[in-house]
């Protein structure tokens, strides 16, 4: 039937079409989601992991690369000879998708969903087995398999059951009818990988770094920086280091420790060469230019003949020399030679984009090319003949993909199982059972159970570690900067923020503690790629960037393999520069030949010509950068790029009137107009599809935006995101600890046709408010904003919180399962009578759709033992009770009884939805959608508010003063479009860069007002509410899209006079929860002292505080010797009323005392006479306690008292 | 001014209706000063009397709609209120303890979706209890052509509304639901001939503004002619829309009743204030000037004579200062 209809249409208009998308909402589309824009935005997530686990995917690959494993047995301090070898591999490793595990026999119904994940509070995961072999000797391989633990899905991807779901089965699947994926569910909460940026792979930078300096001696700051990329994604990264006696050093970071080599022995060790072949391969064939180029013979020259003291020749040698050197870094068997040790060193760290398994000499021959390639252009880049690449800018970058770096992780993982992990285990057994060896059929049984069984093979739990904390645990460090802050809490406060996460671009963190501000610049190679808008401001400002709504992530490689054929039909030379000024041509990071510096300009423009037109099988998304000759520009050169993790964007190329796709490294060599009159005939050769392309989605959303002084378009970016709209419509199946939701959401008359495309109809983020521009009350003074009370009454930016408790009794335990059971929700035997009284059911659970207070009990509980019959006791009749604990009145909106996954195990959890309903208050944030935020200071009455002959009262009243010096125009005509959309019923296009000098806005907007009759500039005439007499000015009132922001008071207040304190000193304790006090500091005491305000000093720091009333011994000065008097006689409650100091009255020894005045008792039978020298002062609490600390350190303070 | 005004001012203000209709009245009110007019206007939007749904006793409320949100929308179903000035009484003043049929009107909702389609529940489906002051307060407005009334609330199958709505009598300052019209139209001077305002303007106000609604009710300002700073406004021209509580006459009749009533009052403390000032001069609940009231009881700083905030626990002894109680 769903064949038969009609596809889902996914054209939008800028109207409202309201109907249509009530109607995509009732019946949601049984073939694709309505909004491909919202797909599209997060699919480079999704793709990434779906790289990772597809057939011949990065696993595969990196299960290649991994490679076999050799143990050897016997005694480690003997040598190889004799001994048993065993090899092992991992075949390949297969992933299930979320399902019961067997031990559940209550259900016929095998999968778990997301949703229930985010229910239950648990991880969406999958199992991951791994298929062994291993073999001894040379006898036959034999399998096994081994269960790897569980590891996190990504929504929507292919081990997700929600992959290629229609928008009607997420519906039955409870989730969100637009859906998106590209996250995971770790313990409920939904959390993404960040999106970072490296370094562009496959491409040798020249890198001037005065910190290179700092390595050692004879360093500069010159250096060739390659990271190079396998093709399991991950990366290894190679520097030549430029020494000052011109000699080349070969940098690189193995497991975390750094090794320098002489480039000279990794070129000798990867070819059979000689000293002319290098030669002529770094400075050209004799009698061509560059031999006149005496810098750059001389060094060259140096570098030879330096490498002469090694005594290594041949390329046997060399290799035979690095394997010895490394074998132990390498960890390969002993039985490895020193020479394949050696080839194994050149395969797995240098260039291994070039060659990475079962490396050919041709491959060996590319990597030394592209070595010489580097070392000529660090001599360019010291001889000043290019520039530095600078490594912040998009041009030298490219994004590190969230499912690449899982299947990094990944990877690491199992290497270290095999390698590592197994090995410990290995040893282990073989020391303990010395009679044993891999021979044995002992050995063969108990390998893949027992031994297996013993390694640390859980990895899900290590990805799940990593999913949740965004740690990363790593003995090699995955060629990346950071450790930390690799995953990002996926917050669903409103769809903006949600959907922004999935566009986030981060620098790294490395770079937050960076004192320089460098890399946080915003560079003009980013136009297209990384939105100028759409950054925090702050301490991540410039770091965390968002993506512009058009780009692309490449996920997979395009092919490309046609390409190095065609630059030899276009005439590039393969064999060596033997071309006088030969310009390089290199695809991926390999050298495809040299040509003339005329041919190359012809062969990038042929190239670019044909990979728009589709033909020759250049594919369309080949980024050729065409790099011309230059005056001490950058290196010149063509270098193509079909790898993934690019950044492409669509721009129209003019030649073929088509859409060319363009990357960032091509993009500042070529002439791309903005807009179609900005064209140069014979120099553009692209134009933009629009201007707004450069955006990112949230960017887009700032109607007029370019109206605008451009930091409040960041501050718009901002509190979009921090508004309190619609957080999704599958509510009911989620709980997370906080959502916001705005009860009277509503479409935005002004608006970019964008809103329609990504569906932002679907989750309204404010309400359209009749806003005038005018000073009324005196309320309106900084940003403070005056409600309509009315308006307010009637619903004006009504919402609500819901929060999420879960109470675990299970908490600390090792599991779920009966037999460890201490306490089960419900009343104790005998206490069910209790329940109604305390608003709970008889099961010990809350009503729903109970209100609670503060104090009120939300369900109750018992200890439980488990009886010889296996049912559950209460022994000791007790009942606990888990009470409300907010200032707040709440309702109870869900109960949620959560199970265990085996269907087999007593209630011990449930997590309790609570709603909080929240009107808007004097002090909320409202903002609009241009940076102007404001506080709420008064709700109005109707009556008094000023209106206009029709009697129109603005629902919001802002002060004129918000706008001279902040200049968001954009503002204005927001009031003007919204005014004249509400007037005729319009959807009004808000899309910046619209409108001209010619055309301006206002003329636009004030003609439809015209049309209307109202006045073209927007203003109306307006009379005082409170007197009835016409305002002497003109006010302007418009209707502008108001956003409630989360910030509210009721979350923020912070009052007290007195509370409680702390103890030990009597201070009012910190904290707002509490109902501590805010710090009165030392510069708050400055200024009080400053302003000579005595009483208010005295009044914060020691009336407020810790004011206490003491006794003190005027005689003898101190505080800790006196005591209260005790007497048959006194009060019982009051004491005596007497205080004496015990240190200057005498002891009465025996039935009378000598000498006069009254005695007392010390409370302990003894009597005492004198000491009557006391007095109450009024001193700080902490002076006290200072006298206590004092005297325990056997230093007495002694206080003069006087008479004030 | 001319003659022709002196005639009319013999009679008192004068009431010209322009358009009326079941829902509205535009009238131009001559003969009274600013403050009058707009004392009209402020009393029409927020002090007349009519019937809203105050308190919702859930049974069930099974919809998707928090109960809440929907309490707050039934608030603002209109509710027949024809002379519930004279017929209702506020319960506050009423006799009884929470609310009885003099005070308030029982309205009953039930509805239970047993269907697949999704059911809608309209105001219509207010069930209004017969006991009550007279036999139209309280029943819903409905004005469209099914008779259905408002939208309360969607329910699928197997959801269900079970509640007692109780309305009662109150005014639009203290809540929007209270208020007989949303707002009301009022302007003076089209023409702008007293310049109390100042229409600002690029290049012509002729050509910029657009002449008002009621401009062609008066004679624009002649050229050369004098602008008299002593002139007052004395024809103001009203719009009222009701909301449908009450008919657009009985809207003025009650907001004039409402005028005076409190005029009255005021009389009524003035004479007899050389008695017993004081005392009577307090605002009753009736004629509550404020409905801000909750300004006023603000914040007063402790031991100066004003309610003492008591010593809570383990508290700083505040009260034990040397300018407060000794707690000694």
């Amino acid at each position: 039937m769903s064949s038969k209809r009609k596809p889902t249409n996914t054209k939008w208009s800028h109207e409202f079409d309201t109907l249509r998308r009530e109607n995509l909402f009732k019946n949601p589309p049984q073939d694709h989601s309505a909004y491909p824009l919202l797909v599209q935005a997060i699919s480079p997530h999704i793709e990434s992991f779906n790289e990772v686990f597809r057939e011949g995917g990065l696993v595969t690959k990196a299960i290649r690369d991994i490679g076999t494993k050799y143990y050897l047995d016997g005694d480690e301090r003997t040598g190889p000879a004799g001994k048993n070898v065993l090899s092992i591999r991992v075949k390949d490793v297969v992933v299930q998708k979320a399902m019961l595990p067997p031990s559940n026999k209550f259900t016929t119904k095998r999968h778990i969903f997301p949703a229930e994940c985010r229910e239950r509070h648990v991880t969406y995961r999958g199992r991951m087995e791994a298929n062994l072999q291993y073999k001894v000797n040379n006898g036959d391989w034999h399998s096994f398999t081994r269960d790897l633990g569980q590891i996190p899905i990504m929504l929507m991807s292919n081990k997700c059951h929600l992959e290629k779901n229609s928008p009607d089965l997420l519906v039955q699947r409870h989730e969100e009818a637009e859906e998106l994926g590209g996250f995971f569910v770790v313990n409920g909460i939904e959390k993404i990988i960040r999106l970072l940026i490296v370094n562009r792979r496959n491409f040798p930078m020249g890198i001037l770094r005065p910190s290179f300096k700092g390595r050692g001696a004879a360093f500069t700051q010159y250096g060739i920086l390659i990271r190079s990329v396998r093709p399991d994604e991950t990366s290894q990264t190679n520097v030549i280091h430029y020494l000052e006696d011109g000699n080349c050093t070969f940098r690189f970071s193995w497991r975390k420790n750094e090794y320098l080599i002489p480039v000279m022995m990794i070129l000798k060790a990867l070819v059979d060469t000689n000293d002319r072949a290098i030669f002529e391969g770094l400075v050209g064939l004799p009698g061509s230019k560059a031999t006149k180029n005496s810098f750059l013979t001389d060094r060259v020259e140096l570098l030879l003949r330096s490498y002469k003291h090694y005594g290594l020749y041949t390329k046997r040698k060399t290799r035979a020399f690095l394997g010895k050197k490394f074998r132990i870094q390498l960890g390969v068997p002993d039985t490895m030679s020193n020479y394949d040790c050696g080839t194994e060193f050149l395969r797995k760290i240098v260039l291994v984009h070039l060659g990475n398994v079962d490396v050919t000499e041709a491959q060996d021959n590319d990597k030394f090319k592209m070595l010489l390639f580097m070392i000529s252009k660090l001599y360019a880049l010291v001889g000043g003949d290019c520039c530095g690449d600078n490594p912040d800018a998009v041009q030298n970058q490219e994004i590190l993909l969230g499912g690449f770096l899982y299947g990094m992780i990944l990877k690491e993982r199992l290497e270290d199982w095999l390698g590592t992990n197994l090995r410990l285990v290995l040893r282990d057994y073989l020391r303990k059972t010395p009679g044993n060896n891999f021979a044995t059929q002992e050995f063969a049984k108990q390998l893949p159970v027992r031994l297996m069984g013993r390694t640390n093979e859980n990895i899900g739990q290590a990805l799940e570690y990593f999913m949740s904390t965004g740690n990363l645990v790593s003995p090699t460090g995955l060629d990346l900067q950071q450790v930390s802050g690799f995953t990002v809490v996926a917050e669903k406060i409103n769809f903006l923020r949600f959907i922004s996460h999935f566009r986030m671009v981060h620098r790294g963190s490395f770079f937050a503690q960076l004192k320089t501000t460098t890399v946080r610049k915003l560079l003009p190679e980013s136009w297209g790629f990384l939105c100028p808008v759409h950054t925090p401001d702050g301490s991540p400002c410039g770091l965390l960037n968002h993506l512009s709504h058009k780009c692309k992530i490449m996920t997979k490689s395009v092919n490309a393999s046609a390409v190095p054929q065609l630059v030899v039909d276009l005439g590039v030379v393969t064999g060596s520069s033997d071309i006088d000024e030969a310009v390089i041509v290199t695809l991926d990071g390999k050298v495809l030949g040299w040509c003339t510096p005329k041919q190359s300009l012809l062969i990038a423009d042929t190239l670019r010509y044909w990979k728009v037109e589709g033909s020759h099988n250049v594919p369309k998304e080949l980024e050729i950068c065409y790099v011309p000759r230059s005056q001490g520009g950058q290196y010149p050169g063509i270098y193509m790029s079909s790898s993934p993790s690019r950044m492409i964007r669509p721009v129209k190329y003019l030649a073929l009137d088509k859409e060319d796709f363009v990357g960032p490294q091509e993009q500042p060599f070529m002439s791309i107009a903005v807009i179609e009159p900005e064209i140069v005939s014979g120099e553009s050769t692209h134009v933009e599809f629009d201007p707004t392309n450069i955006l990112s989605i949230l960017a887009n959303m700032t109607p007029f935006s370019d109206f605008n002084q451009s930091p409040r378009n960041m501050y718009q970016c901002q509190m979009g995101k921090q508004s309190m709209g619609t957080p999704g419509t599958a509510t009911r199946y989620r709980s997370d600890n906080k959502t916001y939701r705005l009860q009277t959401g509503q479409t935005p008359i002004v608006r970019a046709p964008l809103h329609n495309d990504y569906g932002f109809d679907n989750f309204p983020n404010g309400m359209n408010a009749v806003v005038a521009v005018i000073s009324y009350t005196g309320y309106d003074m900084d940003d403070a904003m005056i409600i309509n009370k009315s308006a307010h009454e009637r619903g004006f930016g009504h919402g609500t919180i819901y929060k999420t408790k879960k109470i675990d009794l299970s908490e600390g335990q090792r599991s779920r399962s009966i037999t460890y059971m201490k306490k089960a929700f419900g009343f104790a035997p005998g206490d069910e009578a209790k329940g109604r009284q305390g608003g709970i059911d008889e099961d010990g659970l809350p009503f729903v759709g109970r209100l609670v207070q503060d104090g009120d009990i939300l369900c109750c509980w018992h200890t439980v033992y488990v009886d010889a019959s296996g049912a559950l006791k209460n022994r000791d009749g007790v009942t606990h009770y888990e009470k409300y604990k907010d200032g707040e009145t709440a309702f109870i909106e869900e109960v949620r009884l959560i199970g265990g996954e085996n269907g087999s195990d007593p209630l011990s959890m449930i997590s309790i939805k609570l709603r909080v309903p929240r009107s808007p208050v004097i002090g909320d944030k409202f903002s609009s959608r241009h940076g102007q935020k404001g506080v709420a200071s008064q709700k109005w009455p109707m009556i008094d508010m000023p209106f206009s002959e029709s009697g129109m009262q603005p629902d919001v009243i802002i002060n004129p003063h918000a706008f001279p010096s902040r200049m968001t125009i954009g503002m204005f005509v927001e009031s003007l479009a919204g005014k004249a959309g509400a007037l005729h019923g319009l959807a009004q296009d808000s899309t910046p860069f619209r409108f001209d000098e010619e055309n301006t806005a206002g003329d636009y907007f004030g003609h439809q007002l015209m049309k209307a009759g109202y006045n073209y500039y927007g203003n109306e005439p307006m009379y005082s509410g409170i007197t009835g007499e016409e305002l002497h000015a003109d006010i302007y009132v418009g209707l502008v899209y108001y956003q409630r922001l989360r910030h509210m008071v009721n979350d923020k207040f912070q009052v007290r006079t007195t509370g409680p304190i702390t103890k030990l000193t009597g201070q009012p304790i910190k904290g707002r929860k509490g109902g501590g006090g805010i710090r009165v500091g030392e510069m708050e005491r400055d200024s009080l002292l400053a302003h000579g305000t005595a009483f208010l000093l005295q009044d914060r720091l020691l009336n407020c505080s810790d004011y206490q009333k003491s006794w003190i011994c005027k005689s003898c000065g101190t505080f800790i010797s006196t005591q209260p008097t005790v007497s048959a006689y006194a009060n019982r409650r009051k004491g005596t009323g007497k205080v004496r100091c015990r240190q200057c009255a005498r002891k009465i020894e025996g039935a009378l005392g000598s000498g006069t005045g009254e005695t007392w008792d010390d409370g302990h039978g003894q009597r005492w006479v004198g000491g009557e020298d006391t007095t109450i002062v009024a001193v700080p609490g902490v002076l006290k306690y200072l006298d206590v600390e004092l005297a325990a350190m056997g230093i007495k303070l002694k206080y003069n008292v006087g008479t004030a | 001014m001319d003659f022709d005004d002196d005639m009319i001012l013999d009679q008192g203000p004068a009431v010209t209706i322009t358009e009326a209709g079941d829902n509205f009245v535009n009238f131009a009110l001559q003969k009274v000063d600013l403050s009058f007019a707009n004392s009209l206007r402020r009393v029409i939007m927020a002090e007349i009397p009519i019937m809203a749904i105050d308190l919702v006793e859930i049974e069930v409320n099974s919809s998707v709609l928090p109960d809440e949100f929907l309490c707050h929308r039934l608030g603002l179903i209109p509710l027949v209120s024809k002379n519930c000035t004279e017929d209702v009484e506020y319960t506050r003043e009423c006799d009884c303890d929470q609310y009885c049929s003099r005070c308030s009107v029982t309205l009953s909702l039930h509805a239970k979706c047993t269907s697949n389609e999704i059911m809608k529940v309209y105001a219509a489906d207010l069930l209004v209890d017969h006991d009550r002051a007279n036999p139209w307060v309280g029943t819903p407005v409905i004005t469209d052509a099914e008779g259905k009334g408002t939208v309360i609330c969607k329910l699928r199958n197997g959801q269900e509304l079970r509640m007692k709505c109780i309305a009662k009598k109150g005014i639009g300052k203290e809540h929007a639901k209270w208020a007989p019209v949303a707002a009301v139209g009022f302007e003076y001077d089209p023409h702008n001939k007293l310049k109390h305002t100042d229409l600002w303007f690029e290049k012509s106000i002729a050509e910029e503004w657009p002449a008002s609604k009621h401009a062609e009710w008066e004679e624009p300002a002649q050229e050369g002619e004098r602008f008299d700073p002593d002139a007052e406004p004395d024809k103001y021209y009203f719009e009222v829309e009701g909301v449908g509580n009450l008919a657009p006459d009985q809207i003025i009749h009650e907001g004039i009743k409402v005028l005076q009533t409190k005029l009255a009052t005021i009389l009524n403390a003035l004479g007899e204030t050389k008695e017993d000032a004081g005392e009577r001069f307090l605002p009753d609940d009736d004629v509550d000037m404020g409905g801000r009231n909750d300004f006023d009881n603000g914040y007063t700083t402790p031991g100066y004579n004003g309610p003492s905030y008591g010593n809570h626990g383990r508290a700083t002894p505040y009260g034990a200062t040397p300018y407060g109680q000794s707690g000694y």
